[in-house]
């Protein structure tokens, strides 16, 4: 299966007072066409940051960034308009992400009309309406404001805006975080069902880890703005080999009463003004050796086809 | 084992723009002394607003329609600011909220937000303050405590604000404690951490707690009881074990079957048809009826009352 997305060692530093972040460190990956690939990894770990430099919303410090095969790590502005055909997000938070002021009718138009991809109103209308059934919803929601709506059905808005452009690649940023469970579910369903129906390649991140794992087919786990963890979904989540990854799925309750929490993380994410020597993760990790203060561990190929960054392996 | 607080038909409304908003629509709860009592539900329910109405920190608008709240015998609902403030708060029942950010006074370093609590609630010397402080703040765990004395909220992570936001409840002494979404706001990590806190207290102070959340997991992790709400009322209430073995009420089956466990497939996932009623003109009888695949026309009319079915099991529901 051919890469429809393509990173080589992409970094973005921003600066601060007092020092530069680095929200970014060196990340490789390769998306293939088709499949849904999930990040996981805590609060400020860069992972938000990364698909917003991924999408171009920022500009990466360095590092190359290959879609379908053209480098678009320089683009200027007005090349940026093409990629945005190519590539949607779709954000965290549905309350704060449709404008407040705008129908639905409106709010979905806008794509159409920067891209010029309808050739007249009815057109629109029409295109519009398709989005909407699709995504489970009435011709009447149209005319609806976004206070008029439920928070799912607001979701669904957000993700018929992405929709709309017909991308071939679509991130999801935490989608379903502010949403109740029983209105997750059914978003995860229908992101599904549209997923297969139209070919479409997904890039989900979140912090939960359940749901990183339902949705994936491969999964990363990141820390401190570096990949540490990535592999078939199922071979991770069965048999964890980073420290980090091993202590973050033990730090997840599990729905079972006689299931308590064992051998979970402990500490605290350093800063990353300042990350700690030598692997990033050694002051918290429990299987820590002399090396691990003193060198970087690179990513290594295991025998399952996973790739692991520490020195243990 | 005796229950340390009754909520009997609680019934809260909010006035507001568009009408009367029916948010508690006679609650009930007991909850036993000692244990570690769930409150779960989704948005909306109600959950935040019982709370609440027990430490009687309810806003302007909100009005008791009726009912009551035993504590040890006495009716809450009937004391007055001053009785509430002189006995209750802090000494007897505390509360910690979701956002530790905001919970904490950007401009008192921690020693000064802590001291308040000692000052008011333990009868000691001055000179013994400090000692109190030190010692609550190393039963949360926190590391290197002298030096946090010194630091301002927000020289500390989210895990470590919420973890002073406990010492500083366990300084007054509370017999009950109420937190409201302690964790929702932390990673994983962090919450693992907190979570263990709390099971640690929970065997060395017997401190009763009323758990609000909508995280079913959270609650299999560190609760005994659970009371299921929906849309102002409870549906459910029964131990943890029954939650995720025996759940009776269709809405409490539909929650436990939508989670995400480490087993769930996306085929297995279970939604819940339509949407939480707007509780300015609820749905008549059930209130869940609407969104029910086994209501009947007496669902549509009539409003279950919370009936008894097995020991430590109640279920609010016409087809059980």
């Amino acid at each position: 299966m051919k890469n429809i997305l393509e990173i080589n060692n992409l970094k973005k530093y921003f600066n601060s007072p007092a020092g530069s972040v680095k929200a970014v460190d060196g990340i490789d990956l390769k998306i293939k066409k088709g499949e849904t690939f999930g990040l996981v990894g805590e609060s400020g770990c860069g992972k938000s940051t990364l698909i917003r430099t991924i999408l171009r919303l920022l500009k990466p410090s360095y590092g190359q960034i290959f879609l379908n095969n053209n480098d678009i790590t320089n683009y200027e502005q007005s090349e940026l308009k093409n990629i945005r055909k190519e590539m949607s997000l779709v954000f965290q938070d549905p309350h704060s992400s449709l404008n407040p002021r705008m129908t639905v009718f409106d709010t979905l138009s806008r794509p159409f009309k920067i891209h010029n991809l309808a050739k007249n109103k009815e057109e629109m209308t029409v295109e519009i309406v398709r989005l909407l059934k699709l995504m489970g919803l009435q011709t009447e929601h149209m005319i609806r404001f976004p206070h008029e709506l439920s928070g799912g059905q607001k979701q669904r808005i957000g993700i018929a805006r992405a929709l709309a452009v017909e991308p071939e690649l679509v991130f999801f940023d935490e989608p379903t975080s502010a949403l109740d469970v029983s209105v997750q579910a059914k978003i995860l369903k229908l992101l599904d069902k549209t997923r297969k129906e139209f070919d479409l390649t997904y890039f989900y991140i979140s912090h939960d880890i359940n749901l990183i794992r339902v949705v994936s087919d491969r999964i990363g786990v990141m820390y401190l703005g570096k990949m540490v963890e990535i592999g078939d979904a199922k071979t991770i989540y069965d048999k964890p080999k980073h420290p980090y990854t091993k202590g973050l799925f033990k730090s997840v309750p599990v729905p079972d009463p006689d299931i308590k929490l064992k051998d979970a993380l402990v500490g605290e994410v350093p800063s990353p003004v300042n990350p700690p020597q030598g692997c990033n993760f050694s002051p918290r990790c429990p299987e820590a050796i002399d090396k691990c203060q003193k060198e970087e561990p690179k990513l290594k190929k295991l025998d399952d086809g996973r790739r692991v960054a520490c020195h243990l392996f | 084992m005796a229950a340390i607080m009754d909520i009997n038909n609680l019934k809260v409304s909010f006035s507001t723009e568009e009408g009367e908003l029916k948010a508690l629509n006679g609650v009930n709860i007991s909850i036993k002394e000692g244990t570690f009592h769930g409150l779960i539900g989704e948005t909306g329910c109600g959950k935040s607003v019982t709370g609440r109405s027990i430490m009687a920190l309810l806003d302007n608008n909100a009005m008791i329609k009726e009912g009551e709240i035993l504590y040890k015998g006495e009716n809450l609902l009937n004391k007055t600011e001053k009785e509430m403030q002189d006995n209750y708060r802090g000494n007897e029942l505390a509360m910690i909220f979701q956002d530790p950010g905001s919970s904490l006074n950007p401009v008192f370093t921690i020693e000064n937000q802590l001291q308040e609590s000692v000052k008011m609630y333990r009868n000691t010397s001055k000179s013994k303050y400090r000692d109190i402080i030190i010692e609550e703040l190393k039963k949360v765990k926190l590391p290197d405590v002298e030096n946090l004395l010194e630091k301002y909220p927000h020289q500390l992570s989210g895990g470590m604000k919420q973890r002073v936001m406990i010492a500083m409840m366990l300084a007054c002494n509370p017999n009950f404690l109420i937190a409201d979404e302690a964790t929702t706001a932390l990673d994983v990590s962090i919450q693992a951490q907190f979570l263990k806190v709390l099971n640690d207290l929970k065997e060395k102070l017997q401190m009763t707690v009323l758990y609000i959340t909508h995280d079913l997991a959270v609650i299999s992790e560190i609760c005994d009881y659970v009371s299921v709400m929906y849309a102002g009322n409870i549906v459910e209430e029964l131990t943890v074990d029954e939650l995720f073995k025996n759940p009776v009420h269709p809405y409490t089956d539909k929650l436990v079957h939508s989670l995400l466990g480490p087993e769930t497939q996306i085929e297995d996932l279970v939604e819940i048809p339509g949407s939480v009623p707007r509780l300015i003109d609820p749905p008549p009888g059930c209130r869940f009826h609407p969104r029910c695949e086994e209501a009947k026309e007496i669902c549509k009319k009539e409003r279950p009352k919370l009936k008894k079915i097995a020991e430590n099991h109640s279920v609010a529901c016409h087809r059980r």
